[in-house]
């Protein structure tokens, strides 16, 4: 027998990584940016693109229109003040909420995928932060690319450049309190159902429902001399409360969505904040909650 | 007697050829149609079940074409591959469904005759979102059966199936076709098509690649050249012991793996004369490792020819 | 029309979830009526806005969304819709059973909210309450066939539903006129206002261009979706 070395295993198969491992901050950080990404249908095919770029174009739109209008009426400022555009237009961020919630949250639950994130050094805290964190990150860059356009529309035509830039502050700190509410709200009823044609049709439905409500509520306590019921009733609608805070943070008088509803005085203000703060506190709550079951199945 | 016929059929989604001119005869008894993984099997069964037109060619039963006709439903029981049922209903409501919408004149009889083939009279009460796989399966068999259809497609039954489950239902498949019943389901797996099915068709990449009994495919299989990785003690003398023997056809020094490749064209002989050899000469035989052996390799030899 | 279709689909509908929306919707309506009614402040005008605005103008679309869709979209996106096809039953049938599910839903959780609502406000002043009861009706019925026609032809039909009652028929429908003679909405709104007293309703559209296209929607979106059931494809996995 001739003497050879003993048999050589090739090792085709698992191999042990021993290398490197990025942390758990860079979990997070990954999976806040696929989720962004994927709520514009970046990274996923080209149907899922189709919404987002219909809904941002749908939104830029008027802010185009008004800067071509104020080049061609020549006028100091622009026509419709930046914190007044969200409010407009809320009907595209509501859409954009409905579509786009359930894709990032939904999906994960439908197809049991969260425990598979769970089995990494991720947990429940940290999948919520990155899956909120995105909705919201989503939901602002819809809002602030129409007063971006607005702002460089401004500056083209040599407007002001301190109020412009004030208001544009003004604009996108208004659009960061919107963003933050509405993806709570989103995020929640999205994580209570796996189905995502029902998520879709529970977010919008809240969110029209009680935007309706409040405001039959408020044309007739307007009508009946309630002024103060008025007032108070855009406590009760996600769209109102976040423009109601942003208004009395900024003490501008004219509530855009209803003319005639005064906006909050000092005391109504802080009441205003702190039902903010607690729909989005809740809304975390509620989040953490329902992943850390998650987890445990 | 009834007969599928699928005739010079294809089907293509965009420019992914799923079923590729495939014609076959499906004639009553069980049939096995194999396969691997996405070689078109589900395909094609949804397309003898009427939920997916061919796009070219045509897929009759009896003559009369399935797509678009409601009516050959009569004859026809599909068990589907997903999971998916009216989770909110028991066992027996379900099925009991099934038997009002077929117009059965006596449902809740056919019902429970039904449920009664498949042994699931005893959790007919329960809402079948409490239901095992196993029970889910057997469930929708009897959803299929209860109109006592003339032909019975079931997509990969056996997937996820337990070693008692699977026996069970390869009983009650094989019973169906012995009623006379055109039975065909799809599987990827050999072995249990063997023990269930007379007849065999197999499908590659959507190619229609072999058909026939069950035992003349297995001998083409195995009669096929086999190609073997060995390393031993001494692969030049095991190679000139080898080739001078008639069960090899070719040797050949791999210097880059330092295996021994052979390729021997007399299978059974090969495995009896490989350790006899060895001995003979003194070798020590450190790993005998068979390169063709995936199904991919056997069934695509079997394209080849 | 097949009762045992109907038992299932309204079962899988009133399951749950669904049903609790379904029901909540209504009740912020009864709640809001009633609240008007007790502190005094119901009359015609507000009633006029409630009705308008809120039960004609968001809950009829959302129903008619959440009902429509939901009659066929889940089945066929989870695959149970196979046990319905794979029936000798006309697929016009088994459309037409489905859409006189969710009609009756409408008529449970849409309609008679509607009428109760209008009749604790107002009591009938003006018709109204009759009024926007039928035209709750007539605009849930068109809503439900678009958007079971909409289950069927894809599997976004919710998010495409959405897009056409909020995008087109509010916001566009808002700033365009025109876009009101293509709106259920409207149509509704015609409806009503020729079953109210004269000008207690005001209409955008009149009854003589609303009616002939809630008709075509209604009949045209019904036949299209059993025509289109009898394609549809339920491929593999493989």
């Amino acid at each position: 027998m001739a003497p050879r070395d003993t048999g050589v295993i090739h090792d085709i198969g698992y191999r042990n990584y021993d290398g490197a491992r990025l942390g758990r901050s860079y979990l997070v950080r990954s999976l806040f940016v696929q989720s962004l990404r994927g709520a514009y249908g970046l990274g996923r095919p080209a149907r899922s693109k189709v919404m987002p770029a219909l809904l941002l174009a749908a939104i830029t739109f008027p802010a185009l229109i008004i800067v071509v209008v104020t080049m061609v009426t020549g006028s100091q400022e622009l026509p419709l003040a930046y914190t007044d555009y969200v409010p407009y237009t809320f009907y595209i961020v509501a859409v954009f909420l409905a579509a786009q919630a359930p894709q990032l949250i939904s999906h994960d639950l439908r197809f049991r995928t969260v425990p598979l994130y769970f089995s990494r050094p991720i947990n429940a805290a940290d999948y919520v932060i990155a899956k909120y964190g995105a909705l919201a990150a989503a939901l602002f860059a819809l809002m602030a690319m129409p007063l971006l356009v607005m702002y460089v529309g401004a500056m083209l035509t040599e407007l002001p450049f301190w109020a412009q830039t004030r208001g544009v502050a003004k604009g996108l700190t208004g659009a960061v309190l919107f963003a933050v509410l509405l993806a709570g709200l989103g995020a929640v009823i999205a994580s209570a159902t796996p189905r995502r044609g029902f998520g879709v049709a529970a977010i919008i439905a809240v969110i029209m429902v009680s935007y309706t409500v409040v405001s039959a509520v408020q044309g007739i306590s307007v009508e009946t001399d309630h002024v103060k019921v008025a007032t108070l009733a855009d406590l009760f609608s996600p769209f109102n409360l976040a423009n109601a805070v942003q208004l009395w943070i900024f003490d501008i008088e004219v509530n855009p969505l209803f003319d005639e509803v005064p906006t909050a005085d000092g005391g109504q203000g802080l009441l205003f904040v702190a039902m903010y703060l607690a729909c989005v506190a809740g809304s975390v709550a509620f989040l953490l909650m329902r992943y850390r079951k998650a987890s445990a199945r | 007697m009834s007969t599928i016929t699928v005739e010079r059929t294809s089907r293509w989604f965009g420019n992914v050829v799923a079923v590729n001119d495939v014609s076959m005869t499906i004639a009553p008894g069980v049939t096995g149609l194999l396969g691997p993984n996405g070689a078109g099997k589900s395909t094609l069964i949804h397309m003898m079940a009427g939920f997916l037109s061919p796009s070219a060619g045509s897929v009759t039963l009896d003559g009369e074409r399935v797509w678009h006709n409601e009516d050959v439903y009569r004859r026809i029981g599909l068990v589907p591959e997903r999971e998916s049922m009216y989770d909110f209903l028991t066992g027996g409501q379900f099925v009991l469904a099934n038997a009002q919408l077929h117009g059965l004149p006596d449902a809740g009889a056919a019902a429970g005759r039904a449920l009664a083939t498949v042994e699931m009279d005893f959790a007919a009460d329960r809402r079948i979102e409490t239901y095992s796989k196993g029970m889910r399966q057997r469930v929708k068999m009897a959803a299929a059966l209860v109109h006592d259809p003339a032909v019975l497609l079931l997509d990969e039954p056996f997937n996820g199936m337990d070693p008692r489950q699977r026996l069970q239902l390869m009983a009650l498949i094989r019973r169906m076709g012995d009623e006379g019943r055109t039975v065909l389901f799809s599987s990827h797996i050999l072995e249990e098509v063997e023990q269930v099915a007379s007849h065999i068709e197999v499908v590659v990449a959507g190619r229609h690649a072999a058909s026939g009994d069950f035992r003349a495919i297995r001998r083409l299989m195995i009669d096929r050249p086999h190609v073997f990785l060995l390393r031993s003690s001494d692969d030049r003398r095991l190679a000139a012991a080898l080739i001078a023997d008639p069960s090899t056809a070719s040797v050949e020094l791999d210097a880059r793996e330092r295996a021994l490749r052979v390729h021997a064209v007399d299978f059974p002989r090969f495995v009896v004369r490989l350790p006899l050899l060895a001995a003979e000469h003194g070798l020590r035989l450190y790993e005998v490792h068979p390169s063709d052996e995936s199904l991919e390799s056997v069934f695509s030899y079997l394209v080849a020819s | 029309m097949n009762t045992t279709i109907a038992s299932i689909t309204w079962r899988a509908m009133v399951g749950r979830r669904r049903a609790g929306l379904l029901i909540a919707l209504p009740l912020v309506l009864l709640v809001l009526a009633v609240t008007l009614r007790l502190t005094g402040v119901a009359d015609t005008e507000s009633a006029g806005v409630v009705l308008g605005a809120f039960a004609l103008g968001t809950l009829v679309p959302l129903l008619g969304l959440i009902i429509g869709t939901g009659v066929i979209a889940p089945e066929i996106d989870d695959g149970s819709v196979v046990y319905l096809l794979a029936k000798p039953i006309s697929r016009h049938t088994i459309v037409l059973t489905k859409l006189a599910v969710a009609v009756a839903c409408v008529v449970v959780f849409a309609v008679v909210p509607t009428l109760v609502a209008g009749l604790v406000m107002t009591g009938d002043e003006r018709g109204l309450a009759l009024a926007y009861a039928v035209g709750t009706l007539v605009g849930g019925v068109a809503y439900c066939a678009l958007f079971l026609l909409l289950g069927v032809l894809t599997k976004h039909a919710v998010v495409v539903g959405l897009l056409y009652a909020l995008l087109w028929e509010t916001l566009i429908g808002g700033y365009v006129p025109g876009a009101r003679t293509l709106s259920i909405q409207q149509w509704a709104v015609s409806v009503t206002g020729a079953v109210a007293q004269d000008g207690a309703v005001a209409t955008d559209v009149s009854l003589a261009v609303a009616l002939p296209l809630l008709a075509v929607v209604i009949v045209g979106g019904t036949l299209l979706a059993g025509h289109r059931l009898r394609s549809l494809t339920l491929a593999g996995d493989d």
